[in-house]
């Protein structure tokens, strides 16, 4: 599902914040990944999202090369993608129910569709009831879990999530862990960036460890061609 | 740079756009419309929910507009009246003594056939001598009895008076045999016709230049809200939103300005207009004429109010174009 051979990453500045990484994320796998601040955690994922582009090697994401997508085409990629960020990234001036419906407003659905899948997706998150409501009259994992619901609404194939319990006690970590879990039993690839190191060791899931700009744990071997 | 293997699928068959826009086209457009509807109503919701800065644009355009329009339409008038007034220009044509009535009178009928002349009217030399010796009260004087030494003529009043056909009138004029000596009255109207390509000249380029501060207005609006709904913009790129989605808002923003510009530059015309037909008139007729009827047709308000929307979104796109680049997603 992601595939990366020999990618390295050096931005502007000259900084390499990845070299020659090799890495293969199987389909409905759930991998974490850690490493220091600055270890290369979120340029990793800006690959996949092809926010940034590599500067050498190669990255494969849902049987695509990345590099060879064209700029028209980057959105209709993204949108097999789900995208949870450490702060959210609501709309502040939409609706609860207007931020998770946002990616499939962007996709054309049909408004039936919509309200459909958006109360969907609020009940898997626990939010049925703040539908109404505007994100900033919301708790923060409660945002978090907006957030959440607005990256799954449109079942995307992979569910990429940068810190997404940064801010957050840990009950509600665990909460959120779960549901990226959940996610994951139903078939979605879950790749998420955290160095919660102590939530990650009590879940029994493929870490990935970054160390200056280098993966330090071997790619899944079983998956090796 | 990266690596390529050839014989790659760019993109695999399954997830390839083309095709998944083909399958899903017809719900596809209905959406594509849907968007276009949502999103103009939100733009317009947006203008209206900001009406002092909001009009503060709209307003800048309004003015813009209205000054060459005001221009254009006394331009317009004035050359209406022109050709009302150039029945007082016209041309002598002094005949020679050998020339006799019956063929002045024939040369008469030959002008009065062409299209450049309005009308021709033949004076005899007796006619002439008449009317001289009245107004110089003449009549018991005794060079009363004495030989005539005026010449018949013909006087000739031209239809149109735009520089080309007086032109060609005063060639067909100069070629004539029986005329000795030509005298124009016109050069009055030739003058004011060159004053009045200088002044639409003049017009032309005040129209272009307000254009621009149009343009230059719209943009700069577009621009704040570009930056102010810069986060928006990133997280809906993020979510996959095509750059047509993501301007869609902004240009029509820029479309309800222009509207809005333009409805108001109507009202200002109208209103200036109605402000000055008074005046005008009272000044007009001391000189004896009347005030042209200067108000905007129905396709040139329309058009007025087109050319406000085509420059309002002219300038949304270029500001869009300068800062769309600025809120890529981070
Ligand atoms: N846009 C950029 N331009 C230049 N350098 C960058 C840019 N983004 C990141 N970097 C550098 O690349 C390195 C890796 O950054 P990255 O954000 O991937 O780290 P991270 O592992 O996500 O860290 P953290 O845990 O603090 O979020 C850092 O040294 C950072 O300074
Ligand atoms: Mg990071």
């Amino acid at each position: 599902m992601i595939r990366f051979d020999q990618v390295s990453k050096r931005y502007e500045g000259g900084h390499e914040a990845l070299s020659s990484v090799n890495l293969h994320i199987q389909k409905g796998e759930m991998v974490f990944l850690t490493g220091h601040s600055g270890a290369g955690k979120s340029t990793l994922l800006k690959l996949i999202t092809r926010t940034e582009t590599c500067s050498s090697g190669q990255v494969r994401v849902n049987n695509q090369l990345l590099h060879r997508i064209s700029r028209r085409q980057v959105p209709f990629f993204r949108r097999h993608l789900g995208i949870v960020h450490q702060d959210h990234q609501l709309l502040m001036d939409h609706t609860v129910y207007d931020n998770v419906a946002l990616p499939l407003v962007i996709a054309g659905e049909h408004p039936k569709d919509i309200s459909r899948r958006v109360r969907a997706a609020l009940d898997k998150v626990g939010l049925l009831k703040r539908e109404k409501y505007r994100p900033i009259q919301l708790s923060g994992g409660e945002q978090q879990r907006v957030g959440i619901a607005r990256a799954v609404v449109k079942k995307p194939v992979i569910l990429l999530a940068d810190e997404p319990t940064g801010n957050l006690d840990p009950a509600l970590s665990k909460d959120i862990m779960n549901l990226f879990a959940e996610f994951n039993r139903v078939g979605t690839t879950v790749l998420i960036a955290s160095h919660d190191l102590g939530l990650i060791a009590r879940l029994n899931y493929r870490v990935l460890s970054l160390n200056q700009g280098k993966l330090m744990t071997t790619p899944f071997d079983g998956a090796q061609s | 740079m990266t690596q390529r293997k050839p014989n790659q699928p760019v993109i695999s068959k399954h997830n390839k756009p083309s095709n998944r826009k083909r399958e899903q086209s017809a719900v596809n457009h209905k959406a594509w419309l849907r968007h276009h509807r949502d999103t103009a109503l939100d733009s317009l919701l947006r203008l209206v929910r900001q009406p002092v800065s909001s009009a503060l644009t709209w307003l800048v355009i309004a003015i813009s507009l209205t000054l060459p329009t005001l221009f254009y339409l006394a331009l317009t008038s004035l050359q209406q009246q022109t050709v009302q007034w150039q029945e007082g220009g016209q041309i002598t044509l002094y005949l020679r003594q050998t020339v006799s009535e019956a063929d002045g009178e024939r040369l008469t009928d030959e002008l009065n056939a062409r299209a450049e002349v309005l009308r021709a009217h033949y004076i005899s030399a007796e006619e002439a001598w008449a009317s001289f010796r009245e107004t110089l009260n003449l009549s018991r004087s005794p060079f009363a009895t004495e030989n005539n030494p005026l010449p018949a003529s013909i006087v000739v009043i031209p239809t149109q008076q735009n520089n080309q056909q007086l032109e060609v009138l005063r060639i067909l004029i100069d070629g004539l045999p029986e005329v000795e000596e030509v005298q124009l009255d016109l050069a009055w109207i030739e003058r004011l016709n060159r004053f009045i390509d200088l002044i639409y000249r003049i017009v032309a380029g005040l129209a272009a230049l307000l254009g621009i501060a149009v343009l230059l207005v719209v943009g700069n609006t577009i621009r704040l809200a570009i930056e102010s709904r810069k986060a928006e913009i990133q997280v809906v790129k993020l979510l996959g939103a095509t750059e047509a989605f993501v301007r869609r808002p902004f240009i029509y923003l820029g479309l309800w300005y222009g509207l809005f510009g333009g409805l108001a530059a109507w009202m200002l015309v109208s209103l200036v207009i109605w402000w000055l037909s008074g005046p005008l008139a009272a000044f007009l007729s001391t000189y004896g004429l009347t005030a042209p009827i200067a108000w905007l047709s129905v396709f040139e308000t329309l058009l007025l109010i087109l050319a406000a929307i085509l420059v309002a979104i002219l300038g949304a796109r270029i500001a869009l174009w300068r800062h769309l680049k600025d809120a890529e997603p981070q």
